[in-house]
């Protein structure tokens, strides 16, 4: 990849609070090898499309217009707390954040940055080091107690630009958090995040991610997430109208006896390829996790799924349930999912089940035998699909204008 | 609670079918080239198609790298270091029965498989091969008075040269995968079986494969066709001695099921499967695939694995008929270093096809056993409808049960639908099924026996308690 | 309610049909008019659960031969949504789960739909919940059910409540209750059985399906008809259904075998 080579020849000079992350990711994209068909990971990716991320710029020299931002971005929560990412420059200094949030200060970030990625043995993944090489600014922060405003972090793409975002969340015992991440995505733009989130014994997370990509926009995301005993994490993601979208959500429960909750929604459209790597790892006994993945792959359209479920031998008495529903739409749409389940404790529940399918036919002749139009019945029905997932994002995920929208224009 | 290091003592029982056979082989050298080949076939007095094939298919094998995706950890196999070609010296082909020499007769006795007139098995052909040949066939005269065709692949390619040429390669293509290819090259022996239109074959067809000699590979091959409106159900069997090194087994198995025929294969396999340090078993690699070309045809796989220190193989159903139907229903217990990565493809082509996936994982001791499957749905495959299944069971917390369903569909007609869940024998049912006087082993045994009945009710009546058996075998012992 | 001269709702002729190339009904003849309530039973396979289905026109249901009229329409060339809006309704013997989907909304789109057809006006969320309300009364229901998904984690006897509730709101002329007996207790069946007999007026028609005679006791036929075979094999008044009761099914076999003979 010649792009390759340029791209990494175009990054600034190693420095900042970053610094060792970005010499170990491009020294990574430099040795290790790219993305290729022959990896079980990256088997089923459109390459040509992961290889047009490096034909952008970290800068760019666009601004999105104003009143386009308007449309999209609604007021921020009254109570809440909102911060817009940029790649370029540290947006948080001047925000006033409420007690229980406090800003990582740069001994705390490089004691902290990294050790849920090598929890989760993401080090020398290919995306991240995406990320390492060109990431230059990172949000960190530390939140205690409960009762906290909802976090709002929004990430919008520079038009013809890569814009690499990194964020790190520590929660300490006990906290409590409703964590809302929207990115959006902007013509002939790519975007990396990574975010690290470490939650603390009894914490509790509350994470939406709303993913609103455009034509010929990409998004990559990386998620590290360890969680300690007792703790609870609920991620609830919605990806939709991306050209490329890749997201992988990694978590380990560090000592077991923790409970996860995962809920996602792929909806592509057009010619999207929409994808999502999951895996889970429980270190200790007794977790558990309920997850599920729903699909809808309408016109020339392909949804991935992977979800991987690691229980070793110390994990005994594991409670782990996955589902994958897809729901494919047109002759021209793709569906590839797959379960991988690796079990060794002997003493656990693993349960997990796949479909794929048209509408149910059934649900269908119900509804049209009380009088309602196939074609309401149809989008009726596709709503309904999608809402058992909006149902568990965070409330003020409502707010998003685009969200509404979505539901409305479901048509088979 | 002892329970579970008791059920770990329970599924350690020392293999039964390890005795060597004393008998003069011949054998050729060890190592594999282009002159070992031509060797081959003219020991066996093949026609040109034939060695044509073989050497084009070493030449693609050549090509290709050994797969490692299922991650089965064994150590490199030097494939120069295998005797290729191996066959109890007799003098000339047998004629009958009574021509065969006594001490592979007793070997078969001493198997379970009685050969001779008076001991057969009634109502169920068997083709006996031992090393690299097929030493007996049962029943021929009877299935030739129907039209049947059953006899060893040898025999096939120098009676029905035309149908061996026209089949061979046509639904496992020698560049198919690694073992495909070097199985296409030296394959030895086999079993060949023709049904003619309209027959349904009048008694169940058997091979019972016999490795005896410790550094040769065995490669058998078969091929079956099933004609319009026919059917058949055909069972294999395998047993190995113990040697303390590794045995390479690399079979290829095709079926043709043609319009409104059915074939049903079933495979109770036995090799041996090394000691509890892991020391000795056969490496088993088998790509059996089923083409169901005809409309309505149907293919259905059912197999109970329990031997083999590494297990590579997925029959597989390529459903190209319109309404053609696939089954697989398979059984795999490992236990001590045992590995098997096993499954199934069901590649959905035609309209309206359907398949049925129902596996069952019983892991013990330190092995690992994966279930990987593939079930795909092409664009014309409108109304067409898979079902999977697949449980495992695990038994002591050193055992590994994996699972790779992938599932991949461009067809918005059609429905795949799969459900998987792992689970252990649980005290409680133990307990209660012991309070009601049962003894532990039995209780063992029930609870195995039960998780797998899916799976036992397809296979063929005569098969299925043997099957039982062996399962109960495995887990036969002193309770601790 | 039997009256001579009133309107001549469904009329079935000769009615045969199949589902997956396998003939279930061979030959259905049935004249239901306003006012009346039918029952027809039959042992599980006679192709009574097909017959429900077929009027409300399931697409796995092939109608072979035949005639279907409901009130002059030609009833088998109308889309299943077009049979409900002019008043034909199924009570499903397995109401369908469709998670996701909200009850009250799937209520309201549905109701609006037939009203529309009936030339009446819609009606807005807040008009609609308080006729929703208003008719849950109807079966005993919790208004807690309208806020949960389409028919999900409901209990067998509120699955059918929820049915008859959308019968109550829907209005049909023509109301066919496939097996609302199966799976309720006694109390429940109690319920179900008033709404029904509430809803019956002397312009609607009822036809009931069902394998027992317990519903009979609770809504009381005008006519019953016995199915076997598919096909209709006696029609008498409620007295044939005590008959059933006590003698059984087996005298079918019997008359089919004597049929056959001839």
């Amino acid at each position: 990849m010649a792009v390759f080579r340029q791209w990494l020849d175009s990054l600034p000079a190693p420095n900042g609070v970053l610094e060792r992350f970005q010499r170990l990711g491009r020294n990574s994209l430099l040795n290790d090898a790219s993305p290729t068909r022959a990896l079980e990971a990256w088997r089923l990716t459109d390459l040509k499309r992961l290889e047009h991320l490096f034909e952008l710029p970290l800068h760019s020299n666009q601004d999105v217009l104003d009143e386009k931002k308007l449309t999209i971005i609604p007021d921020k929560p009254g109570n809440g707390l909102r911060i817009t990412l940029d790649s370029d420059c540290d947006t948080s200094d001047s925000l006033k954040l409420p007690p229980g949030i406090r800003k990582l200060n740069a001994l705390e970030l490089e004691a902290h940055l990294g050790n849920s990625l090598k929890s989760c043995s993401l080090n020398c993944d290919w995306p991240v080091a995406i990320n390492h090489a060109s990431a230059t600014q990172v949000l960190g922060l530390e939140i205690q107690g409960q009762d906290l405003p909802p976090l709002e972090l929004v990430m919008e793409a520079k038009p013809c630009a890569l814009s690499p975002t990194r964020v790190i969340l520590i929660l300490k015992e006990q906290a409590k958090l409703e964590l809302l991440q929207v990115a959006i995505g902007a013509e002939e733009a790519a975007q990396s995040h990574l975010i690290e989130i470490h939650l603390g014994q009894g914490s509790e997370l509350q994470h939406g991610w709303l993913g609103f990509g455009k034509h010929q926009s990409s998004l990559l995301v990386n998620m590290a997430i360890t969680q300690e005993a007792r703790s609870n994490y609920f991620i609830t993601a919605v990806q939709h109208g991306w050209f490329l979208a890749r997201m992988e959500p990694h978590i380990v429960q560090v000592h077991g006896h923790a409970n996860t909750t995962m809920r996602g929604l792929q909806l592509a459209t057009n010619q999207s390829q929409i994808a999502t790597h999951s895996s889970i790892r429980f270190d200790g006994p007794e977790g558990s996790l309920d997850q599920l993945q729903k699909s809808v792959a309408a016109e020339k359209s392909h949804c991935i799924f992977n979800g991987a479920i690691h229980v070793p031998r110390i994990a005994q008495k594991t409670n782990a349930a996955q589902l994958s529903r897809n729901l494919l739409l047109s002759e021209r749409a793709r569906i590839d999912t797959k379960p991988e389940l690796k079990i060794i404790a002997d003493d656990v529940r693993c349960a997990h089940g796949a479909t794929v399918s048209q509408l149910q036919e059934e649900e269908l002749f119900y509804l049209r035998s009380r009088g309602i139009e196939a074609t309401t019945a149809t989008s009726l029905l596709l709503k309904g699909y999608c809402q058992e997932i909006f149902n568990s994002l965070p409330v003020e995920a409502n707010r998003w204008e685009r969200l509404i929208t979505l539901l409305e224009s479901m048509q088979a | 609670m002892s329970s579970q290091n008791s059920l770990g003592e329970l599924v350690s029982q020392p293999y039964k079918y390890g005795f060597v056979t004393e008998i003069e082989t011949e054998k050729i050298p060890k190592g594999l080239n282009e002159e070992v080949i031509r060797l081959i076939s003219a020991k066996k007095e093949e026609p040109e198609f034939l060695l044509d094939f073989r050497l084009k298919a070493y030449k693609q094998w050549l090509n290709i790298k050994e797969p490692n995706w299922a991650e089965l950890g064994y150590p490199p196999i030097d494939y120069q270091d295998l005797v290729y070609y191996a066959a109890p010296k007799q003098t000339q082909k047998k004629n009958s029965l009574e021509e065969v020499d006594p001490k592979l007769l007793e070997t078969f006795d001493k198997l379970g498989i009685p050969l001779s007139e008076q001991k057969r098995l009634s109502n169920v052909a068997v083709d006996a091969v031992f090393d690299s040949v097929s030493i007996a066939t049962t029943y021929k005269e009877q299935l030739a008075e129907h039209g049947v065709v059953f006899c060893s692949i040898s025999e096939a390619v120098s009676e029905y040269p035309e149908l061996v040429e026209k089949y061979i390669g046509k639904v496992v293509p020698p560049n198919d995968n690694f073992f495909a290819a070097l199985n296409s090259a030296v394959f030895s022996d086999g079993s060949f079986v023709f049904i003619p239109k309209g027959v349904q074959c009048p008694m169940e067809l058997s091979s019972y494969f016999r490795i005896n000699s410790g550094d040769t590979g065995q490669f058998e091959r078969t091929l079956i066709i099933a004609e319009e409106a026919s059917s058949v159900s055909y069972l294999e069997g395998c047993t190995a001695p113990m040697f303390d090194t590794k045995t390479l087994h690399a079979a290829v198995v095709e079926l043709i099921a043609l319009d409104n025929s059915s074939i049903k294969y079933s495979t109770v396999q036995n090799w041996y499967s090394g000691d509890e340090e892991g020391i000795g078993g056969i490496y088993n690699f088998v790509t059996k695939r089923g083409h169901c070309k005809g409309k309505r045809s149907k293919i259905s796989w059912s197999q109970v694995e329990t031997g083999s220190a590494i297990t590579w193989k997925y029959p597989s159903c390529i459903l190209q008929g319109e309404e053609s139907i696939g089954e697989f229903y398979s059984v795999a217990l490992t236990n001590n270093l045992q590995k098997a990565d096993t499954g199934t493809k069901m590649i959905h082509i035609g309209p309206k096809t359907r398949s049925t996936i129902v596996s069952k994982g019983i892991s013990a001791g330190n092995s690992s056993n994966s279930y990987r499957g593939l079930v795909q749905m092409g664009p014309k495959a409108s109304g067409a409808r898979n079902y999977s299944q697949c449980d495992s069971m695990l038994i002591g917390d050193k055992a590994a049960a994996n699972t790779y369903p992938y599932i991949r569909s461009n067809q918005p007609k059609a429905s795949i639908e799969h459900e998987a869940s792992t689970c252990r024998i649980s005290e409680d049912q133990l307990f209660y099924l012991q309070s009601r006087g049962i003894g532990f082993e039995e209780a063992v045994s029930m609870m195995v026996s039960g998780f797998c009945r899916d799976v036992f009710n397809q296979l063929p009546m005569e098969f299925a308690a043997e099957a039982d058996k062996l399962l109960a075998l495995k887990l036969e012992g002193s309770v601790g | 309610m039997i009256r001579k001269e009133a309107e001549l709702i469904l009329e079935i002729r000769n009615l045969h049909a199949s589902v997956e190339d396998k003939a279930i009904l061979q030959g259905v003849n049935l004249s239901i008019r306003a006012g009346e309530i039918h029952a027809v039973m039959g042992r599980n396979g006679s192709g009574k659960s097909t017959l429900s289905k077929v009027i409300a026109g399931h697409p796995e249901y092939i109608v072979t031969s035949g005639t279907v009229k409901f009130q002059g329409h030609n009833l088998l060339e109308l889309e299943p949504e077009e049979r409900a809006r002019l008043g034909v309704f199924m009570g499903f013997q397995y109401p369908v789960e469709i998670p996701g989907v909200s009850n009250l909304e799937f209520l309201r789109v549905a109701t609006n739909s037939r009203r529309e057809k009936r030339g009446q006006e819609e009606l807005d969320t807040f008009d609609f919940e308080d006729l929703v309300r208003e008719r849950l009364k109807v079966v005993q229901m919790d208004p807690i059910f309208l806020e949960r998904s389409v028919n999900e984690g409901f209990s067998g006897g509120e699955k059918k409540r929820n049915e008859i509730l959308q019968m109550a709101l829907l209005e049909p002329l023509l109301a066919i209750l496939d097996e609302t007996d199966s799976g309720l207790d006694i109390d429940a069946l109690r319920i179900v059985a008033a709404g029904v007999n509430q809803l019956a007026n002397p312009q609607n028609a009822t036809l009931l399906i069902t394998h027992y005679q317990r519903l009979l006791n609770e809504i009381t036929p005008d006519f019953v008809h016995v199915m076997a075979a598919g096909k209709i094999l006696r029609t008498g008044g409620k007295e044939l259904a005590l008959e059933l009761e006590q003698s059984g099914y087996d005298w079918i076999d019997k008359e089919q075998n004597h049929m056959e003979a001839k």
